[in-house]
């Protein structure tokens, strides 16, 4: 098994944690364990830049949002803690999801992989791909962090006296 | 699987399928918010995966940015609906949310 595959697999065990979790912080914790996974996947597959970006944003910003909403909710949560059956079989489907999958996918991902067409061009580095082909994505992301703001401006009205 | 990208693959539909089932089973706001996040890092590696075969390392680096970003914003806007569902139901339940109408 290669540390690529390890990588791979550690990242579905702990996404299947964050799931099975009883306790939410231990589900967030998880989850920032998924996004590390997945950020020294990126760094395998030499792409540094998103890698750092996955690891700083979503293992760090988006788990301390998510702890902080734990701690706003956790009595609620803990009360309902007889519904958990549901997540306990989480195993067992992902068992049987695994076998059907282990059947029917690979020839269909051979067929998506012959198919795929390469890039022959020069790659260029990410900032001048980010800045020239991919312009209008850095508008739309400015676009949906200020929808965000209105979002959470519009959810939280200031009270007047 | 001989192929290293068929079993990356494999990995991520699993991944994906982990979410979904997370999506699918929960009624807790919070539990769902984490289905979302597990589904969009499966989404993520594919991206780079598809990017890595394909020799685009460039271009899914910067799609993968853009998805982040808008991650976030989902994240913090669905865990803002959360706080005030909390506040005004005291529960997490999604089928409270219709009580914030208005």
């Amino acid at each position: 098994m290669t540390y690529h595959t390890l990588l791979f697999l550690l990242t579905t065990i702990c996404a299947a944690g964050a799931v099975m979790a009883g306790d939410l912080l231990i589900g967030a914790i998880m989850l920032a364990l998924v996004s590390i996974g997945t950020s020294l996947i990126l760094f395998d597959f030499m792409a540094p830049l998103a890698a750092v970006f996955e690891l700083s944003v979503c293992a760090g910003l988006i788990t301390v949002l998510f702890v902080g909403a734990v701690s706003l909710v956790r009595q609620s949560e803990d009360a309902d803690a007889r519904g958990r059956v549901k997540f306990l079989v989480l195993p067992l489907a992902a068992a049987g999801a695994a076998i059907i999958l282990w059947f029917t996918l690979p020839g269909f991902f051979e067929t998506l992989i012959t198919g795929g067409t390469v890039s022959t061009a020069g790659q260029d580095p990410i900032g001048i791909t980010l800045w020239t082909a991919r312009r209008p994505d850095l508008l739309g992301q400015i676009a949906m962090l200020a929808a965000g703001v209105f979002v959470i401006k519009s959810i939280f009205p200031r009270r007047n006296k | 699987m001989t192929n290293s990208f068929a079993l990356d693959w494999y990995f991520i539909a699993l991944i994906l399928f982990i979410g979904l089932y997370c999506m699918l089973v929960s009624r807790s706001l919070l539990r769902q918010l984490i289905g979302l996040e597990i589904m969009s890092k499966a989404g993520l590696l594919a991206v780079i995966s598809s990017g890595a075969l394909t020799s685009n390392l460039s271009l899914a680096q910067a799609v993968i940015i853009t998805m982040i970003v808008i991650e976030v914003v989902v994240v913090a806007a669905g865990l803002a609906l959360l706080a005030k569902n909390f506040r005004i139901n005291k529960s997490v339940d999604i089928w409270n949310l219709k009580g914030l109408k208005g």
